[in-house]
């Protein structure tokens, strides 16, 4: 237990790392989720299970629908066209 | 609780304003923006857990064994939400500023003047041709 914490401590930094180095907004959305599974993990790990349920929901399925969303608005939708 | 989290959260608030700062893509600000606030996260529990405590669900134990603190979780909580709304309205605001700007670059947007677009949005094709003579 007193190993498991630090290490899950040091992955959330490098999946938050990889959500900023990740440049590509559409790759940017699977790391986006990835970070979302960590920070889960790492919340039931840290004992705050309703915390990691609420995280799982927004987090790593909710988020990246949005951004997803996002995606697809702006490339089906021509710059400076009528809404 | 070591100095662990304290430097996780350092380093992930760090690192995002990093690529806040440097970001070429609205879309992928709002992610950096995300990054941020996930060390909020970190530094809250941070604060409130105790070594060998148990979830602060008091069913299957008796009252008054050691549990992590409750506030500190509920804040958490009101925080991922608060997160999740505002990641929205940015992405929202971002592709407005696409439709209007025409491009994500932050760098290429152009500077909105006072009765220029709107006019040509409202579709009145009068407004948009006498706002473009008197420009």
């Amino acid at each position: 237990m007193s190993v498991i914490l630090p290490l899950l401590f040091l992955l959330t930094a490098i999946s938050g790392s990889a959500v900023v180095l990740v440049r590509d907004p559409i790759r940017q959305v699977f790391a986006i989720a990835i970070n979302g599974l960590v920070l889960t993990i790492l919340f039931d790990a840290l004992q705050a299970p309703d915390v990691a349920l609420s995280e799982l929901a927004v987090g790593s399925a909710a988020v990246p629908l949005l951004f997803l969303v996002a995606l697809m608005a702006v490339r089906t939708q021509p710059p400076g066209a009528e809404p | 609780m070591s100095v662990l989290p304290y430097a996780v959260a350092a380093w992930l608030f760090g690192i995002g304003l990093y690529g806040i700062a440097t970001s070429r893509n609205f879309i992928h600000l709002v992610g950096c923006l995300g990054v941020c606030q996930s060390a909020t996260y970190v530094l809250l529990l941070g604060l409130g857990y105790r070594w060998g405590s148990i979830a602060p669900i008091f069913y299957d134990h008796p009252p008054g064994t050691p549990a992590v603190d409750p506030v500190m979780q509920a804040l958490v909580l009101t925080d991922i939400v608060v997160g999740a709304t505002l990641t929205a309205l940015l992405l929202v605001l971002t592709v407005q500023a696409y439709k209007r700007g025409g491009s994500l670059d932050p760098e290429k947007l152009r500077p909105m003047r006072a009765g220029d677009k709107p006019g040509q949005s409202r579709g009145s094709s009068q407004v948009s041709d006498g706002g473009r003579q008197a420009s």
